[in-house]
């Protein structure tokens, strides 16, 4: 029998990988895989709540999270391509001259 | 919720409706107009945020009595969104108004940059309003969304676009992080409108599912106000950005996001406020402490700016602390009220401290460092004075607004029953002077040497005077406005 | 909101003598930066009608009123912030009208003196003068403590600007040193205003900062403060004002100050700044907490007593004229503190007389180096000697100075040191006898002072064209010297004047020392 804590749990996963992933990864493209990740597990979550609840809410706001989190990602890996443009790297640290 | 809303509900966002077309108008404008031509977009944006301005009252009289909630409760239209509405849009007026030459002489176009601006100002309107985390997100989203571009706005030069990218990465991790603590209060409350949120909590009992949602939505908030430990990305932003958005993003972007702290956390995590208050205490002492020691160490103008608003974020959480411990014994909640004060007055400052900066600006996108202030005093007097005056107020010394905005915060800490917190915010104040007093005593005390780079922009000057006009006219005579602050208070 | 007109010479005299030096300043800004005619008139105009304002306060005060009876002569009292009980309140009793007046006359003096040297940003100068005069006639008769810390920070301001920008060598680091020391102190202070309004408030329910209130409300015990609290809140208050006055070892931005201010910042600063630490002493700190006062009194007398010993030692050292008159002050400033925590009629007086006779003197020393300095840009001793023959005024004046800051009978320093040694005598007989040890090593180096800078040989060749005060400077000196003499010879209208208010702060602090 599969329960909503099995659901939360797999999202609480899918969030800490996600965590981790924008804390120690310096590429771009894999910091913003972590954040499509972290979203992701906001979904799971939603939708489970929502069905355990009975709630239309939860359904409702996952698809704004989804049209949100696209809407994101054009313009997350827009920066990138400027980015690439001016240092020839996706990498955070490398492009960094910004201290202190 | 019922469907579907009456058609009056419209009514209560009429301004954000009027903005939105007026924006998406400017947009289409924008690619027929040539290089060169954008000030008109400019003096278009401003009508358009005027018109929006004049609307509040209008969708205010006509939606029927106040607070009125829209569309199954997902905006609430009442005087303390109205305050944050105001301040929202004169904030982005006057950042357009700094914007005029400093885009309009740049090599990048103007026109997407004023609408960006605009929708910007429609997703913080809706922040002010917003009564459902949905609504709330949304709006968040909106607002986030158009300030990544903006940041990275002069797309060729090397710190911008660093800067956006920081600004992308952290924020659309923030709010991630913050989403995922809106998921879990979902399941904890079973709802998303924050006045449900609030019975449910005040029914359901303590539980961990609770605890780490409330936990996340606040580190998700903590780092919209850029406190610490979430702070990191602020001085780098505000370095990297075009100067006029630097100033924006220092004071449009927060005031919203008090707004939604606020209502987030008194409307919705009220009951639970003795749970959620330690962790903001931690995070006050933290940020007062880093942003005032961290802009102890800047050269750059900008970046110590963005240090010490880091500085201001922690005061102001004092206010949040102090709206957490509940009501006094006349029944009056301090806290918020010496928030929206506070607020207000910095507001006032940060603008005008950032419009002298892009008054000296000769190059566009040149750092900024302390040393271009030297002699400023013997070349401009009066905008030494007026820096003067900003610099104080920020300080906290009377009398000036920063100083009535910071009475009102520390003695609310103080009522509160956080007196130790309050100390701490005066030694940072002290601490604060440092820093402030070194722009001082470059425009005072020393020689300059060379040119000072100084741009003749009347409509600059005249928005940089407004703001010491009421810098100091809420230093003096701060009572009309106290007053009002106290009208547009949270029920 | 104001209810009653505004009557400029009647019922708001006190505004009128507070804001009309700002006023100055204002129309200051509209005057070209070259018109140093008009810039002199119109400083010369305010600081004088500032000085016959204060003037026309004293003829209407009535000394005779007793206690807090005293303040009602000439109280303006308007909302400021009526929500929280913040109020536009300025009084002034015989304490604060002694300082007002010495503070009207000094600031007079010192802008006549600037009119006779040559300073450039002179308009700057005179405007950052009349704004200081603002600050401190504020903070003498502000008696809402917000209002009064509102006042207190602004002196700090045209402070800061006027050692930066017209000091000497270091003034940067001089003027810095200044700020972060004074304004560590008043913001420790403005913790313990905000918490002391807090308990007030929760006491009696009343939100209010007037001292009116709150003094009754402590002394009735309806603060209800345990030891603990109420030390501390008397150490943040006392500490902003010992810094400012300044006790050792809290002194040490003092020397600093005085040697990089100009001339009128080192009169301001020794005449009048330094006694609002006296000043906030008697006026908050002893009757808020008269407990702690009476349990930490031999501490500060301690401290008080080095510093006179230690001050008078090292201005024996120095060989900056300068330097050797703030350490100077350092000592006599010292000898007040002292007399104030004596805490009887006697002592307190004889504080409060000497707080005056200091002013005058100590500015009038400050005023005179300021004189050889303009000409000769050195405040080394070595560098002068035996200037008497070239500049007979000054030196007759300087000499009259020092006699009274020595103590001389039939000076005004004699009064106030007598009285003090008086008063101290009943409290310790020790502390009395160290204290006069004090006295005569001042007048020592002070002697000594004058002997290597206006006698014996003239031997640096550079002193051959000294020229003697000019008419401004003069003007700005003799005043201060016709009081120093008047004052001396004849104290009693200056003692009649503090008497009762004296009385009733010692009335006040001892209401519980008494066990």
């Amino acid at each position: 029998m599969v329960t909503v804590a099995h659901y939360v749990g797999l999202s609480f996963v899918l969030f800490t990988i996600g965590v981790v992933g924008v804390l120690i990864r310096r590429n771009l493209l894999t910091v913003l895989m972590s954040i499509e990740l972290i979203l992701n597990a906001v979904n799971i979550n939603l939708v489970a709540f929502a069905r355990q609840l009975g709630d239309l809410t939860g359904h409702v706001f996952v698809v704004f999270v989804i049209a949100v989190a696209a809407g994101e990602a054009a313009i997350g890996l827009a920066i990138v391509v400027s980015l690439y443009r001016l240092k020839s790297t996706v990498s955070l640290d490398d492009a960094s001259e910004m201290k202190g | 919720m019922t469907f579907p809303f009456p058609a009056s509900d419209l009514l209560v966002i009429l301004p954000e409706l009027v903005l939105t077309q007026l924006a998406l108008g400017i947009l289409l404008w924008a690619t027929v107009v040539r290089k060169g031509r954008e000030a008109t977009l400019a003096w278009v944006s401003i009508a358009s945020l005027a018109a929006a301005a004049v609307l509040i009252p209008v969708a205010a009289r006509l939606s029927g009595p106040l607070p009125r909630a829209a569309f199954g409760g997902m905006l609430t239209l009442d005087r303390f969104s109205i305050f944050f509405k105001v301040l929202v849009l004169l904030a982005t007026a006057v950042t357009i108004l700094f914007s005029l030459k400093f885009v309009g002489t740049s090599s990048y176009p103007g026109g997407e940059y004023y609408a960006l601006l605009l929708f910007s100002a429609v997703g913080m309107l809706f922040m002010a309003s917003g009564t459902h985390l949905v609504s709330i997100y949304i709006a968040l989203e909106l607002m986030a969304l158009s300030q990544y571009v903006l940041a990275g706005y002069f797309k060729r030069e090397t710190k911008s676009v660093e800067a956006a990218a920081k600004y992308f990465v952290l924020g659309a991790f923030s709010s991630g992080v913050l989403l995922y603590g809106i998921s879990l209060v979902y399941g904890a409350a079973g709802s998303l409108d924050l006045g449900d949120v609030a019975r449910s909590l005040a029914a359901t009992p303590r539980s961990s599912l609770l605890g780490v949602g409330i936990v996340l939505t606040a580190s998700g908030m903590l780092f919209k106000i850029a406190s610490a430990p979430f702070h990191v990305w602020a001085p780098d932003v505000y370095e990297g950005a075009p100067t006029p958005i630097s100033a924006f993003f220092s004071v449009g972007p927060k005031l919203a996001a008090y707004a939604i702290f606020a209502r987030i956390f008194f409307v919705g995590f009220g009951p639970r406020a003795g749970d959620w208050a330690p962790v903001l205490a931690a995070s006050a002492a933290l940020t007062m402490v880093v942003g005032n020691v961290g802009a102890l160490l800047q050269q750059n103008v900008k970046r110590m700016l963005g240090y010490s608003s880091i500085g201001h974020a922690g005061y102001a959480l004092l206010g949040l602390l102090a709206y957490a411990s509940g009501t006094d014994a006349r029944g009056e909640n301090f806290g918020l009220w010496a928030i929206l004060i506070y607020l207000a007055a910095y507001l006032l400052m940060t603008l005008g401290a950032f419009g002298l900066v892009v008054l000296l600006e000769a190059k566009g996108y040149a750092t900024e460092s302390v040393d271009d202030f030297n002699g400023l005093s013997k070349k401009n007097p009066l905008a030494a004075a007026a820096m003067l005056v900003f610099l104080l107020s920020l300080a906290g010394i009377p009398p000036t607004a920063g100083f009535v905005g910071k009475y009102f915060l520390f003695s609310a800490a103080m009522k509160a029953g956080w007196p130790s917190l309050a100390l701490l915010a005066v030694l940072m104040s002290a601490v604060s002077l440092f820093y402030y007093f070194r722009i001082a005593r470059a425009m005072y005390l020393v020689e300059g040497e060379g040119e000072l780079r100084w741009r003749e922009e009347p409509a600059v000057a005249a928005a940089v005077a407004v703001c010491v006009a009421g810098t100091l006219l809420l230093g003096i005579l701060p009572q009309p406005f106290v007053a009002l602050a106290k009208s547009c208070l949270l029920p | 909101m104001p209810t009653t007109p505004f009557s400029p010479l009647g019922a708001d005299l006190l505004s009128t003598l507070v804001f009309l030096p700002a006023v100055g300043a204002l129309v200051l800004l509209f005057v070209p930066d070259g018109a140093r005619k008009t810039i002199q008139g119109i400083g010369l105009l305010f600081s004088g009608a500032t000085f016959a304002v204060s003037v026309l306060a004293l003829l209407r005060f009535n000394p005779d009123l007793v206690g807090s009876e005293a303040f009602r002569s000439l109280m303006v009292d308007r909302p400021w912030i009526p929500r929280f009980g913040i109020r536009y309140l300025l009084a002034v009793d015989g304490l604060s009208l002694s300082l007002v007046l010495l503070t009207t006359l000094l600031t007079l003096s010192v802008l006549l003196v600037a009119c006779g040297q040559k300073i450039d940003r002179f308009k700057g100068y005179v405007a950052a003068f009349l704004v200081l005069e603002t600050g401190m006639l504020g903070s003498l008769v502000a008696l809402d403590m917000i209002l009064f810390y509102v006042f207190w920070e602004v002196m700090l301001i045209p402070m800061y600007f006027i050692i930066g920008i017209w000091g000497g060598k270091r003034r940067i680091y001089a003027t810095m040193k200044f700020v972060l020391f004074t304004l560590a102190g008043s913001l420790l202070m403005f913790v313990a205003i905000l918490f002391a309004a807090n308990v007030n408030a929760q006491a009696t329910g009343i939100q209010t900062f007037s001292l009116l209130d709150w003094v009754p409300a402590a002394l009735g015990g309806a603060w209800g403060l345990t030891p603990r609290s109420e030390a501390l809140l008397f150490w943040a208050f006392a500490l902003a004002f010992l810094v400012k006055v300044p006790l050792w070892p809290l002194h040490t931005w003092l020397p600093d100050a005085h040697v990089e201010a100009p001339t009128g910042g080192s009169v301001i600063l020794a005449g009048v700044l330094l006694k609002l630490g006296t000043y906030g002493l008697l006026r908050f700190a002893l009757p808020l907490f008269p407990n702690a006062t009476a349990r930490y009194t031999p501490f500060i007398a301690v401290l008080a007593l080095i510093g006179i010993v230690y001050g008078a030692w090292v201005a024996a050292a120095q060989k900056d004229m300068k330097k050797l008159v703030a350490y100077s002050s350092v000592s006599h400033l010292a000898l007040v503190v002292l007399g104030i925590f004596a805490v009887n009629a006697t002592a307190v007086s004889g504080a409060v007389v000497q707080m005056v006779g200091h002013g005058l003197t100590t500015g009038l020393l400050f005023m005179l180096v300021g004189v050889l300095y303009d000409r000769r840009h050195t405040r080394e001793m070595a560098d002068y000697g035996g200037v008497a023959s070239q500049v007979p005024v000054t030196t007759t004046l300087f000499l009259i100075a020092t006699l009274g800051s020595i103590g001389l009978p039939g000076l005004n320093g004699f009064v106030g040191e007598f009285l003090i040694l008086g008063g101290v005598f009943k409290v310790s007989v020790l502390w009395c006898a160290v204290a006069a040890t004090g006295m005569v090593l001042s007048a020592i180096y002070l002697l000594t002072l004058v002997q290597k800078v206006f006698w014996g040989p003239s031997t640096v060749a550079a002193n051959r064209g000294l020229t003697d005060m000019n008419g401004w400077e003069l003007a700005g000196a003799l005043p201060l010297i016709a009081f120093v003499v008047i004052l001396g010879v004849y104290p009693a209208p200056l003692l009649n004047l503090v008497k009762n208010s004296v009385e009733s702060i010692v009335q006040v602090a001892r209401v519980r020392m008494l066990p």
